[in-house]
């Protein structure tokens, strides 16, 4: 399996193989340095960048989440006998993007401050609760599918 | 037990030439603005204002990864201004973008009715 073969030293937070990776530690990296935004400017810029990668593309799916929400409402005819149909696929993903918004900013500053302090990047929890989000959603659109024809009309 | 990695020989062609890192991240900012833009023009349709006010995020964001990817001089070298800010900014308009369509959903008229 991929995952499970070594990373190359030129990328050890690129990627989420689901185990903890300890970045190259500078001998010049001061010790007890701060997270966040201080001090980054003694960490690899490529390690910076690739953290922000990260941080924008769970961005980019929550506003893809938002979308969904606004077009079930917008775009979806209303499911005959479930009045509220919509609005209950909708509103948990518009709630899970902005969750997953505030997650993701909790996610990039935990990563800067390991990658400062020379500590290993840990497994992310974020795809699990996506991947637990969205197949319960869908779930609960397969029911509305098979429940709606049969109580309406 | 956390797996070290211990820096290799070069295999990689960001080795060679690690701009490209600062390439990958412009595009993502790119892709990040495209993405409140398309948010946008969907809500146009409920809600003129509001969607205006989305697309013109986009492009705000658009103009925040331009200014990202020129904080960094050559790769290795210090920022000009902290990255947390530009974090923040990001977080806080997807939120409160999510928050914008919540109200849509809930107090916007219903669409899609035959």
């Amino acid at each position: 399996m991929a995952g499970d073969l070594p990373r190359p030293a030129a990328h050890p937070v690129a990627g989420n193989d689901g185990k903890p990776v300890q970045p190259p530690a500078p001998a010049d990296r001061p010790p007890g340095m701060d997270g966040g935004g201080r001090g980054e400017a003694e960490l690899d810029a490529r390690f910076t960048f690739a953290n922000e990668r990260t941080f924008l593309a769970w961005h980019r799916t929550a506003l893809a989440l938002i979308v969904a929400g606004l077009a079930i409402v917008q775009f979806l005819p209303p499911f005959p006998g479930v009045p509220f149909g919509r609005h209950l696929l909708a509103v948990p993903l518009i709630i899970l993007g902005g969750g997953l918004s505030v997650a993701s900013y909790r996610e990039w500053t935990r990563n800067q401050r390991a990658l400062q302090r020379g500590e290993p990047v840990g497994a992310s929890l974020l795809p699990r609760v996506l991947a637990v989000a969205i197949t319960l959603l869908a779930v609960a659109a397969v029911i509305l599918s098979l429940l709606a024809p049969a109580t309406g009309t | 037990m956390p797996r070290p990695v211990t820096p290799g020989p070069a295999d990689d062609i960001e080795d060679r030439d690690p701009g490209l890192a600062r390439e990958r991240t412009d595009l993502a900012w790119t892709r990040t603005a495209i993405a409140f833009a398309a948010l946008g023009a969907a809500m146009l349709r409920t809600n003129a204002v509001a969607g205006a006010l989305v697309m013109v995020t986009g492009a705000a964001v658009w103009g925040l990864g331009q200014l990202s990817a020129r904080d960094f001089g050559p790769v290795g070298g210090r920022p000009r201004l902290g990255r947390r800010h530009t974090v923040q900014i990001i977080t806080g308009a997807t939120t409160l973008v999510s928050l914008v369509a919540l109200l849509l959903v809930l107090l916007g008229p219903a669409q899609g009715h035959p």
